[in-house]
This record gives structure tokens, sequence and C-alpha cells, in this order.
């Protein structure tokens, strides 16, 4: 299960049960209840993914990794090398092989196509090549351009491909969508991102050495924290962040070993941070044979270098919002996917009934709509501790009247009250009648139900 | 019953600074905690959340839900929009301190319950922890108190008087709690003050009230 509560992943018995790659995990749970729900750990697959990198690295130098998972591969000199597209990409296959699992190859004059045909690959089908750029991204729905906001509105506007959105005016459309607008602009019409005009430092690469060389991952992931950090202050006053880096770490036997991170948007400090921490971790907790004699130095260089994405909006603030996320993921694992909730209120009588819960970062909906009128439903305020379940609650009534309530072990008396708030079930459905009460007594307020001669507790005003 | 307070606000000087000091009690500046101790039904729970009310402007607020029964109609009400408010379930004692740890660093307002026989220690080190990270926290222990100096204010529920209900008429509309107020906060006096909540989000407090002091006190402000 990734991030968003969506499935990234599942084996071929949950594949047979009618699982799939993007449905809600809450979906899949659904429909096979017998389904075990792994959260994604990011820095676990990138150490498994690393032999793979290193695989391909045997055949075509300067990979470059987007995320676990997912390389770009330049192939413009590999292609005539082995005498062809098909006889690469055949050579690749059969390199990965003893990897097993399912491998899917994308090819194109560009990234984003690139990307965009990886996506048209089937199970069955584990190969797009791209003849002509330009016709298969102008084909692409609006949707590929990964912003569900801009596709629904380019839908509204009538516009359904990315050939449409190419056809508009560029200046129209930076005045419409403003930043990201000009980036869907520029995907659709198969260019690259604008080199920035700033005058940036020639060497803007950051560097550490360690004398005596770290061997142990945390220290080296904190080191790498601080450089991280250095590389993208330092670019920060220029107002450029970089779409890659390339992670250089020189052991003390003077082996380099050297990746390139890629990402669709600027690097973060705490994205860049996240990525080195991987990185690191597959060298050298990883199956790759670890660095041989400890980490002597760390080089941390930034490449194509670009403006976008580091102008916030007035009220924006991406950090805080970074942290958030970071802090649920983690209290998710912790706790669990279930115990981590989103509220919303939906029509009901009883406290308990008018709240939708939903997963955190999952969609909520309500099945009751909250704007309807509520016959016998107990007035606000509303009690602010309700038990998930009606709790048995002992009163003593003389001659319909509450006299007493027993909290804890002590009987207290009952100083007003008010009621009952009478519910009438779905007599058809086997639903019985119910008298709510509140109960005022020195020491609180509570919200009882009497129902079939027993009074049970459904709220504290607390 | 209650009588209702007088509506207008003595001019002197003296009294003024008591209700100026009474309404900063019931405010919490980044990185301070508030520990709330009292039975439940004394109305801590919607005090303990307008404490953290304000902060949801700018950003989301946890309530760390120990026994499985907040209700956040309560949340709602004291103003925090329900986007702006997740509900974290775990009465696991293991777990609680790093939980709380975590939401600490990314959340702008953490209300947490307290498991039972959870060790001092844990508290202490989430108290320094967020008043680093200049987070907000009130804590509320499911029975029992917090330790000495885990909290800038201490709120333990003495009292609370419903208005509303009669013999089986009306409803229930307006709460007064009587607390007594202790710690950093209070300067290291303990205070007495009571708290008038009508369901909406502002709370009025006035200061002193049923202490032996008390009977020059009129008036009633708001917190907000």
């Amino acid at each position: 299960m990734g991030r968003d509560g969506r499935v990234v992943a599942c084996n071929e018995a949950a594949v047979g049960h009618g699982v799939t790659v993007g449905m809600l995990s809450r979906s899949a749970e659904a429909i096979c209840p017998t389904i075990v729900s792994i959260t994604q750990d990011l820095a676990v697959e990138m150490a498994r993914f690393e032999p793979v990198v290193q695989t391909i690295e045997t055949l075509i130098p300067r990979v470059e990794i987007q995320e676990p998972g997912t390389v770009y591969i330049p192939i413009s000199g590999a292609v005539e090398y082995y005498g062809g597209e098909e006889a690469l990409c055949e050579r690749i296959e059969k390199e990965l092989d003893h990897f097993g699992g399912d491998r899917r190859i994308g090819l194109a004059a560009g990234p984003f196509a690139a990307y965009q045909a990886v996506r048209r690959t089937t199970r069955s089908q584990p190969m797009h090549i791209v003849v002509d750029d330009a016709a298969f991204i102008a084909d692409l729905d609006v949707a590929s351009l990964g912003s569900d906001d801009l596709a629904a509105t380019f839908r509204w506007l009538g516009i359904t491909t990315l050939g449409a959105v190419a056809e508009l005016p560029r200046d129209a459309v930076i005045s419409r969508f403003g930043r990201a607008g000009l980036e869907a602009h520029r995907r659709a019409r198969g260019v690259g991102r604008d080199a920035t005009p700033r005058g940036i430092p020639d060497d803007p690469a950051v560097e550490s050495h360690f004398d005596p060389p770290i061997e142990d991952f945390e220290q080296a992931a904190f080191v790498a924290r601080n450089l991280a950090q250095r590389l993208v202050g330092n670019l920060a006053p220029y107002g450029v962040a970089p779409h890659r880096v390339i992670i250089t770490a020189t052991a003390a036997d003077g082996t380099e070993r050297s990746r390139t991170w890629r990402s669709a948007d600027p690097f973060s400090e705490r994205s860049l941070v996240e990525r080195v921490r991987w990185q690191l971790r597959s060298w050298i907790d990883g199956m790759s044979a670890g660095i041989r004699g400890g980490l002597e130095a760390l080089r941390l260089e930034p490449a194509d270098l670009s403006g976008s994405g580091r102008q916030m909006a007035l009220e924006e603030d991406a950090k805080d919002f970074e942290e958030t996320q970071r802090a649920f993921m983690e209290v998710q694992a912790i706790a669990g996917q279930d115990n981590l909730l989103v509220a919303n209120p939906q029509g009901g009588r009883d406290p308990g009934e008018r709240i939708s819960w939903a997963r955190w970062g999952e969609e909520s909906s309500h099945e009751r709509d909250p704007d309807e009128p509520w016959p016998g439903r107990i007035p606000s305020p509303a009690p602010a501790l309700v038990p998930p379940e009606p709790v048995p609650f002992e009163i003593t009534w003389v001659g319909g009247i509450p006299e007493q309530v027993q909290l804890r072990s002590r009987w207290v008396p009952v100083l007003s009250w008010a009621g009952p708030w009478r519910r009438v079930g779905r007599w058809w459905d086997g639903g019985g009648v119910s008298d709510r009460y509140q109960i005022v007594t020195s020491a609180g307020a509570y919200l009882c139900e009497v129902r079939e001669g027993r009074t049970y507790l459904i709220g504290v005003y607390d | 019953m209650v009588t209702t307070l007088e509506h207008s606000v003595d001019s002197s000087t003296l009294y003024q600074n008591d209700f100026g000091h009474a309404k900063g009690l019931l405010t919490l500046a980044p990185g301070q905690i508030a520990g709330l101790s009292g039975i439940p039904g004394s109305g801590l729970t919607r005090i303990g959340l307008s404490l953290l009310a304000p902060y949801a402007v700018k950003g989301p607020l946890v309530y760390l839900d120990v026994r499985g029964w907040a209700n956040p109609m309560a949340a709602w009400e004291m103003g925090i929009e329900p986007e702006r408010l997740v509900v974290v379930r775990s009465n696991d004692i293991v777990s609680w301190g790093r939980i709380v740890a975590t939401l600490l660093d990314g959340v702008r307002g953490v209300y947490a319950e307290v498991p039972t026989g959870l060790r001092d220690q844990v508290l202490y080190k989430l108290a320094a922890l967020a008043r680093i990270k200049r987070t907000p926290l009130v804590l509320r222990p499911i029975s029992g108190k917090l330790p000495g100096g885990v909290a800038h204010l201490n709120l333990e529920a003495c009292e609370v008087l419903w208005e509303g209900t009669e013999a089986g008429h009306g409803n229930l509309t307006s709460r007064r709690t009587r607390l007594v107020a202790s710690g950093r906060a209070t300067r290291g006096m303990v205070q007495t003050i009571e708290v008038e909540d009508d369901g909406t989000n502002d709370l009025r407090v006035v200061p002193h009230l049923g202490a032996e002091t008390a009977g020059y006190i009129k008036g009633r402000i708001r917190a907000g």
C-alpha cells in the first residue's frame, strides 16, 4: 500500500481476486478480505532495486533513477551498439530475467513520452516503442499531465488531449493556469524545461570528506542530511532547484560509486535527503557488497536546474505540508492504517451516527445527507465523548423520573434532566423504539438511551 | 441552578488585570503544554480543544484517542474545521510515546489522552520535545494527574453546573465549569476560574469565581 492509501503492487493471488494497482486499499480489502496489506517502504525497495540498476549499468551507463522501480536509460549510443531498439530492449530483458517479477519498458525520444509509453504497457505486452513522440503525446489524455485539477479544468473547457493543449497559445495558458499550465504546455509540445537564465555558480556541487571513513549507515545518513541541506540552501538564493542529482560515494579503498536520481518536480531539501538516504542504505546495507573500508567522501552534484517549484503561493507552506504528510505516514505505520482517521459530518439522529469516518488519505463519503431534516435529533452542544457501542448505564427511575446515576462505584443524584427524544426504528427491519435523555449530575452531564427497559450510555458531555 | 452573571465589567484597573490574566490562562502559546484532570463529564475535552482551536487555522490538529470515544462534532463546534482534525486511535501504551513524538514534529497542535500506567519519563521527554518543536500539546490523563513539572498550565475540574434542563423540559444549553488552575501559567499560584461554555466556539472566562475573593468580581469576557 502506498502513501496515498492505494495499491502500488500486488501478487498473482491478489490479481486473481480482482485486485489491481491503483485501487484504493479499502476496496482491495473489500473484494479480498484475507488480503495482507504491507505499507510501502521505499528505502527497502531501493535496497532491493539497486542490483537491478547495477545490471542495467553493465549494459548502458548513466542510468537515472526516478524512484525505486523506475529508471530512465539514455540509449542513443547503445541503440547503435546493440543493433537497434528492439535488440537493445531484448538484451535488457534478458539481463534482468533472473530477477523475476514484472518488467515494463517504454522507449521514446524524450523522458515524458518514455514514461507515458511505459504506462501504456500491459503484462502481456511489456514493451512499447514510440516511433513519433509528437504524435504519441498529442493522442494522450489530459489526465496524463499528472494533475487532477488541471485535467478537470481542461476537460471543462472541452480540451481532452495533449494535442489540443499544445495548440493553445502559450501566453494564454500561462495567464490562465500559471506555472502548472506552462509546464503542461511544454510537456504537451514535447519540449523540455527552459534552461535557467540566471547566473549560478560554476560548480554548485557539495562534497564532504571523512577521516576516519564512516562505516555506519546512520552516521552516513546524518552527514548526507547536512550535505543535502547545503546543496539546496546554496541554490536557493539563485531561485533554482535541481531536477537531477548525481550522488557519488568514494570508498576508503579508492573505488567510486555514482548514481543519478531524477525527479519530475525539483528536489526539495527533504526529498533530496530521503533519496540520498535510500541510496546510501542500498550501498552500505544492501546486497551490493557495501562500501569497502568505509565512506571516505560523499558528493552531491546537481544537474538540470530550474526555477520552477521554488516560488510558493502567498499562504502556501510546502515545508509544513510535507512535514505533516510525513508525520501522518509514520503514525499510520505505527498505529495501523485503520487508526488514522478523518471525520466528516453526515445526517443522523444520534451523535455517533452523525459522523462519517474515513482513513486519512482516502476519499470520504457520507451515507446520509446532513442537510436533510432529522426529527428526533439530539440538539447541540454535542457530547464530546461517544462510546463506539452503547454502554450499560445504571439509573434508578422513580415514577418515570431519573433519581440517581451510578458513576463507577458511587451513586450520584440527578440534578435535572431533559427528554425523552423518541427514536422510532424501522419496525419492518427489526428496529425498536428507544428514548434518549440528557441527565445532569453534579459530576457532569450524560446522554443516555432507554431501550427495552434497559439504560445505555451513548454520550458524555465532556 | 446557577444565576446569570452581570454583563458589565468593572472599570477598576485591579479588576481589569484580573480579567486579562484569566483570559490569558486559557490560551496556549506554541510549545506550551496544558494538563487537564477531572472525571469525564466535567467539560475538559472541550476546554482542551478550545486551547488548540486557534492553531487549526494554520494546519491540522490531531486528537490522540486512547479510549476510542472521541466525537469530532465537539471539535467542530469549537471552531475546528472537519478537514483540520485528524483522529488517531491507539490504546497501545508502548507506542503511545512514539506516536505523540511523531505528531509533534508534523502538526500544529496535539490533544492527547494519556493512557493509565504510562511512565513519567515518557511525559517529561514529550514535554521537552513539544517545547523544542514549538507545538502546543494538551494532555488529558485517563485517570489521575500529570506528574509535576510537565505542564505549563494544569487545569483541574472541581465542579460543573449545567443550564437549560428542567424536570424533563428543555435541553442542555450552557455549562459552567469551575477549574483550579496551577503551574507556570499562574505564576506558581493556585487560582480558581470559572469557564462558561454555551456550545459555540467561544468560552467565557470569569476569574476567581467560587474563591473567597470572588465577591467583587462581576462580569464576563470573551476568551477568543
